[in-house]
């Protein structure tokens, strides 16, 4: 996979180009800052991005921005966003056009080499990747007037499980079940969710989506 | 039926009228009554020595220029000799009458005398002079203290000033009716004419007692200022307490957490590094340890940060936060903002952890369901309104949660309204003022 890095910390950065490259993939471009990255986003066009929010020179949310603006001129270009903290916020405008192919993690998982460049893959692959900690967020949401008011509680942490990017055979372990029965969960879930006829893949991500009750965008009068 | 209550009503107006203006007359007139018999008599005796002179007219005009002098002197005499004794009582009553009528709350603070204090030599101090005895002292401190205090003065400006505002205004209804009784016998339309004047200007004479009251009632300059340090004193004094306080946290959290577990981590590393020929196995499962200390350490500073400074805030600023914090909220938190810019770092800090616990508030002590904040910019004033539907009762009980929101405002001149009956719903308002970037 061609693949850009953009980081600020030398350290993590150069770890990051490293680890990519002992999994055999290229790193096409790896920035320390907003400006770079999108300029890096948009010219290289990669199989992946992996960003880190807080970037030079305002040190604010250049990372998220850049990326962002790159989704919009390239609607789907994967990317991975890594962060310190994760924020509801952040990823419901990440995942506001529906498209897949997000990833928002702690920068914590990038220490383990294994799972991180799994998400990496998933993430390529034009699925999802959130963090735990940001699926729990969510999930420990006020659900009202909800569709996911539905589901039962094990259907719900299936689709949390999902939610993370993990395949069906993924959940099965995890949650101590046969694959056999988290597929039939799944196919409950995407019916519940009315989702019943659409391709896998996309079906998971949609899935997803309507699990986080996407807003769309911020509010314009809200800045 | 409506025609007699109204006619009613206007009798009671005009009879508290008169009765008001009775009483504004009495506790205004103290220092005419002195000046005008003073400068009567003194203007006779005066006057006369220079009368019936034959001297040059500008002599004679110098003369009486002199005179008049002396007769303004003899009356500043007697207003000076009469005001300390007069001053403070009669504005006290001014005031209690300001308070009653017009609802016009005016706080003033006079000197209190002060500590005497006994000297190595035996003698008593009372702050600007020895005294042989103790008592003697502190009659002389409290003299000082009665005298010598600017909001005495202050009163006897408002007394010179009624009586040539106040004085006239509220007494002209009262004479109108007087002199107009007196004229009905001998003129009567000029004296019903007077009379029904009388009658229609009482409700209104004493209501000048509004505009000067409120310029000249209230405490002097030199009180306010001491007021206004007392209350920055207070608030310097929170603030280092209260930073104080958070570097002990932060201190505390650094401490047990995050250094501890680099310390295990150290630990776990050495002996595996010890380990790593003889059982790689064990070896392996220190390292995973390490790991997980590691990630345990970056939980902990994580959370630390959050408490310290947002990231969203830092990001993104105060409209952003409010909504990752409502997003976060157990329960649904409607946000609508109208603030078009960021406002100044320490302000916005301020006002997202003051929004931040009066939404704990209304989650865990008021049990509401929904909470409403609402953010908005208006005449330099940055206001948070959280209102919820909760218990109700919420009040800035000293040391509560509100209380600290409320010294958090006062430290950038801001403040804090409540308003929770029991039952709910619940509304309370931050606002602070300040400048958008």
């Amino acid at each position: 996979m061609r693949i850009v890095v953009a980081e600020d910390l030398f350290l993590l950065r150069d770890g990051m180009v490293r680890l990519a490259e002992a999994y055999g993939h290229q790193v096409v471009a790896a920035v320390d800052n907003g400006p770079a990255a999108l300029e890096a986003l948009l010219t290289h066009r990669p199989d992946v991005a992996i960003v880190d929010v807080r970037l030079p020179p305002t040190f604010s949310d250049e990372g998220l921005q850049a990326a962002l603006t790159a989704r919009r001129a390239v609607p789907g270009l994967p990317v991975l966003i890594l962060s310190q903290h994760v924020e509801q916020l952040y990823a419901r405008e990440l995942l506001a056009d529906g498209l897949g192919g997000i990833g928002y993690q702690l920068k914590d998982r990038v220490l383990d080499a294994g799972q991180f460049m799994d998400a990496v893959q998933r993430v390529a692959d034009g699925g999802t990747a959130l963090d735990p900690t940001v699926v729990a967020k969510l999930l420990g949401r006020p659900a009202r007037a909800d569709p996911l008011a539905a589901l039962t509680e094990r259907e719900r942490s299936v689709l949390a499980l999902m939610a993370e990017g993990l395949s069906n055979a993924a959940v099965a372990a995890r949650l101590f079940l046969s694959e056999g029965s988290v597929s039939k969960y799944t196919t409950t879930i995407f019916a519940k969710l009315g989702l019943a006829d659409a391709e896998d893949t996309n079906r998971r991500v949609r899935a997803v989506l309507a699990y986080l009750a996407v807003e769309r965008g911020p509010d314009p009068d809200g800045r | 039926m409506g025609a007699t209550g109204g006619l009613v009503r206007w009798g009671a107006a005009v009879g508290a009228g008169w009765w008001r203006s009775a009483v504004l007359v009495a506790l205004t007139c103290p220092f005419a009554l002195v000046a005008v018999p003073v400068g009567w008599a003194g203007a006779s005796l005066a006057y006369g020595w220079s009368a019936g002179s034959a001297a040059a007219w500008p002599l004679r005009a110098l003369a009486v220029f002199g005179e008049t002098l002396l007769v303004l002197l003899w009356v500043s005499v007697a207003v000076w000799t009469v005001h300390p004794f007069t001053s403070r009582a009669l504005a006290g009553a001014a005031r209690r009458c300001a308070a009653r009528w017009l609802g016009l709350e005016l706080a003033v603070a006079y000197r209190q005398p002060r500590q005497v204090t006994r000297m190595a030599t035996g003698f008593w101090w009372d702050g600007q002079e020895y005294h042989r005895s103790e008592r003697e002292a502190r009659r002389r401190a409290r003299v000082h203290a009665r005298f010598h205090d600017p909001q005495l003065h202050g009163d006897g400006v408002w007394l010179l000033a009624a009586a040539v505002t106040v004085l006239p205004v509220a007494a002209l209804p009262l004479l109108a009716l007087v002199l107009g009784a007196l004229l009905v016998p001998g003129r009567p339309p000029l004296g019903a004419a007077l009379l029904a004047a009388g009658l229609l200007a009482a409700p209104f004479g004493w209501r000048v007692l509004g505009p000067v009251g409120r310029r000249l009632l209230g405490p002097v300059a030199s009180t306010r200022l001491g007021w206004r340090v007392a209350e920055l004193e207070e608030i310097r004094a929170d603030l280092t307490q209260t930073q104080a306080a958070e570097l002990e946290r932060i201190e505390r959290g650094l401490h047990d957490g995050a250094q501890a577990r680099l310390v295990a981590l150290g630990m776990s590393m050495g002996a595996a590094e010890h380990l790593v020929d003889s059982d790689p196995a064990a070896a392996k499962r220190l390292l995973a340890e390490a790991r997980a200390n590691s990630a345990g350490a970056l939980a902990e500073l994580r959370a630390l940060v959050r408490g310290i400074n947002p990231p969203v805030l830092v990001e993104r600023g105060l409209v952003d936060a409010v909504r990752a914090l409502a997003l976060d909220a157990v329960v649904e938190v409607d946000v609508v903002t109208r603030v078009p810019a960021r406002p100044e770092r320490p302000v916005e800090a301020a006002l997202y952890f003051s929004v931040a616990e009066l939404l704990t508030n209304a989650v865990k002590h008021a049990r509401a369901e929904r909470v409403g904040i609402e953010l908005s910019y208006a005449e330099r004033t940055l206001t948070a309104t959280v209102s919820d539907d909760g218990s109700g009762g919420a009040a800035a009980a000293p040391g509560s949660g509100l209380d600290g929101v409320r010294r958090r405002m006062a430290a950038f001149g801001g403040r804090l309204e409540i308003d929770s009956p029991l039952g709910g719903p619940t509304r309370v308002t931050v606002a602070v003022p300040c400048e958008l970037s």
